[in-house]
């Protein structure tokens, strides 16, 4: 019996299926356009403007700290198959992407190729640094790169994301571009109603763990009191918690927001000075409430106003 | 009343009569009116449609012409904030230590000032080059040219660089998660695998990463002084390189990364070798690592191994009784094939975003003479005061089962800080 399973007939009949699997595997995929995005709310922005022309596959799953994703060889052969790249860009994957397209051998994706899509370009930036010096911690030259936070900001990365998709496949301009019309509108109306739900929001003061959420105080009139890092990247030293809470305990800040870092020292500063501890991601898609950008920002609002009321 | 009723009955039929005739024509002229309001709000809706057109393409335009606007900006404020945008990324590694090294005695060791250069030549190639000065000297460490744009999954490098071998091997001794080169590298690769000659690397079209380095080269190991770097030579006389690299996501957090890898030399005579012969070096590593998404700036560990294994003839010397008087002995220098087993394994703990603690066995055989070995334990512990700044101790044990240099044997301790301005980066091969 395992004689006959092993006859050379059999292994034929197994190859030719694969083969046959294999191509039609290849031919279901030739005909979407594969994307790579760096971040799954650049994933879903892209989802929205190429809808069913577009397969898309995110590098981080949005838990990762932005600034510490870690370089999996995996990704090489996601990259390597990618017709587009999709990226946050301002250096926000600076310490991971750089590597990983060296040996991607995807020229199609490199910097200044047509593939590379970076959704920073037209963006308005804030905190461009005025003196570029690693005495100022790990800063990004071009400014804050975390702009997806503020989804006025968001209208731009899905007007760059369209005319990157039509650039490379200009036979589908006319549904990209329908495509943004209907998302940009989709947005607006939440913009509103975003706009209206954050009223609470508006000129509360908040420390930050690292410097991530100047986009969405911008855009909905909160404001930064100070950071638990001691500069952008660097962690605190004690010298610099001890300022922070006198800081926090003069100017009573309501919230102190984290994401992706060690919940430890939120909370010590939280015993210390009764300010409210929140955490939330500046990736979003980590959680069903999060998958998509709109539900991502929409959870991120409502979970700030709930802890303000 | 008679000639009332018949006005009325007159004046209800010619009103019968005159709905019977004007009836059909009322009717008529609502369907003339129909179709000419239809016609109407026909060309209203093209009307419409043109100016909505007109309207998409002015917008176009109007955005086209605002995205050049943007570019021609972006340019000119590249270029007025930074004159030096062609010149390549330049970055410097400064690793200095203080250590004691058994009863020999401590040393201030000023190891390397490493400078990186790296830059795009044209779109179908880059080039990247590591100067290293030490208290011997200056030299290139590695200067080499990659291509970007190959088909088929394609890459070359050539030039002087880290040759593919094995995972640890092709490290720049600072970039290690502990202080010193694992003797078993220096040993049996001849130390960080520095090569002048060239790679051919192809990424296999699989779901998962699987890639595969050839190579062609003077020599492998830049302590490897067996072999001369700068005769002309046959082809016999090359090295020759072959890596297989795989890795997979057992799952999110946590991974496994396999190599194997072999150099062979058909023919080590050079250098005044008399013994000849091939070498054949093999290197298998396996690294896992366990890296919380979520927190991975904080918290992980990896566990990595190599072992290697070396057969090469090496000369020594004997005793053989003279021909013409063989009561006197005379000494001869031949070959003798050695086969030489070592490796090294390793485990790191990343505790938080500035302190790491791990520790290294190494077991490590002189090449020439196998059966004398070193077998060294090193706890360390790192403290990253930044990305870009490291403190860390080490202490090892080092025991022979042969006489070694004092400096060589028992306890050692090093404090090594090394730190980085500029950019640099040695990239996906020392992920």
């Amino acid at each position: 019996m395992k004689m006959k399973l092993l006859r050379s007939k059999n292994w034929k009949v197994f190859f030719i299926s694969l083969a046959f699997v294999w191509l039609q595997t290849g031919l279901v995929f030739a005909q979407q356009i594969r994307v790579v995005a760096t971040w799954p709310a650049l994933a879903d922005i892209t989802r929205q403007i190429g809808k069913e022309l577009v397969n898309v596959d995110s590098l981080a799953t949005g838990v990762e700290d932005p600034h510490g994703v870690p370089m999996k060889p995996s990704f090489v052969p996601r990259l390597n198959r990618a017709d587009v790249l999709v990226l946050i860009g301002l250096e926000d994957e600076h310490s991971w992407l750089p590597a990983l397209l060296d040996v991607a051998n995807n020229p199609k994706i490199l910097l200044g190729r047509p593939g590379y899509i970076d959704c920073s370009v037209g963006v308005p930036v804030l905190e461009a640094p005025t003196l570029v010096d690693r005495s100022e911690g790990d800063l990004h030259p071009r400014g804050n790169p975390h702009y997806l936070l503020d989804p006025v900001r968001a209208k731009v990365v899905a007007q760059n994301i369209a005319t990157g998709l039509s650039r490379n496949f200009p036979q589908n301009q006319a549904t990209f571009e329908k495509n943004l019309k209907a998302y940009t509108a989709e947005l607006d109306s939440w913009i509103g109603r975003w706009e209206k739900m954050a009223t609470p929001l508006r000129g509360v003061k908040f420390v930050e763990y690292h410097p991530e959420w100047i986009y969405l105080a911008d855009r909905f009139g909160m404001k930064r009191v100070g950071s638990v890092e001691l500069k952008p990247g660097i962690e605190p030293t004690p010298n610099h918690i001890v300022g922070l809470v006198q800081q926090i305990k003069e100017e009573k800040p309501q919230l102190l927001i984290y994401g992706a870092q060690n919940p430890r020292l939120p909370q010590q500063i939280a015993s210390e000075t009764g300010i409210k501890v929140v955490r939330l991601y500046s990736g979003g898609g980590n959680q069903p409430e999060t998958d998509t950008y709109i539900k991502w920002i929409d959870y991120t609002v409502r979970t700030l106003v709930q802890s303000v009321s | 009343m008679d000639l009332c009723q018949t006005r009325l009955q007159t004046t209800s039929a010619v009103f019968v009569l005159c709905l019977v005739i004007l009836f059909p024509r009322v009717g008529l002229s609502q369907e003339d009116a129909t179709q000419a309001l239809r016609k109407q709000l026909g060309e209203i809706q093209n009307q419409l449609k043109s100016a909505l057109d007109r309207i998409d393409q002015l917008e176009k335009e109007k955005s086209s012409s605002s995205a050049r606007l943007g570019q021609v900006e972006k340019s000119v404020q590249a270029v007025q904030s930074a004159p030096s945008a062609l010149n390549p990324s330049m970055g410097l590694v400064l690793d200095a230590n203080v250590q004691k090294r058994g009863t020999a005695g401590g040393l201030f060791d000023f190891r390397s000032a490493e400078i990186g250069i790296a830059a795009s030549i044209d779109p179908f190639a880059r080039l990247y080059s590591f100067i290293n000065g030490t208290k011997n000297g200056v030299e290139v460490d590695e200067a080499a040219a990659i291509t970007t744009s190959l088909p088929y999954n394609l890459t070359v490098k050539g030039g002087r660089f880290l040759a593919d071998f094995g995972r640890f091997p092709k490290y720049h001794e600072h970039e290690l998660p502990f202080v010193n080169e694992p003797l078993s590298i220096d040993r049996m690769v001849g130390g960080e695998t520095q090569a002048d000659g060239a790679e051919l690397y192809y990424l296999f079209p699989t779901p998962f990463f699987l890639r595969a380095t050839f190579g062609a080269m003077n020599k492998i190991g830049e302590g490897n002084d067996r072999i001369d770097n700068t005769v002309l030579r046959s082809g016999s006389q090359f090295t020759y390189l072959g890596r297989l690299n795989t890795y997979f996501d057992l799952t999110d957090n946590h991974s496994i990364e396999l190599g194997t890898s072999l150099a062979y030399t058909p023919s080590v005579r050079l250098a005044g070798n008399v013994s000849g012969g091939s070498r054949m070096l093999n290197g298998v590593d396996l690294t896992y690592r366990y890296q919380p998404l979520g927190s991975l700036v904080y918290q992980g560990l990896t566990w990595g191994s190599e072992f290697y294994a070396n057969s090469e003839r090496f000369p020594f010397d004997i005793e053989v009784p003279n021909e013409d008087d063989p009561s006197i002995l005379e000494t001869r220098t031949v070959g003798k094939r050695q086969q030489s087993y070592g490796g090294y394994s390793y485990v790191d703990f990343k505790l938080n975003k500035n302190w790491s603690t791990g520790f290294l066995l190494d077991y490590a055989p002189v090449i020439d003479n196998p059966s004398q070995r070193t077998l060294s334990y090193s706890p360390y512990v790192t403290w990253n005061i930044s990305e870009f700044n490291r403190l860390r101790f080490q202490y090892s044990y080092l025991s022979n089962n042969f006489k070694a240099d004092k400096a060589d044997k028992g306890n050692q301790f090093f404090l090594q800080w090394t730190t980085v301005i500029g950019a640099h980066t040695h990239g996906f091969l020392t992920r």
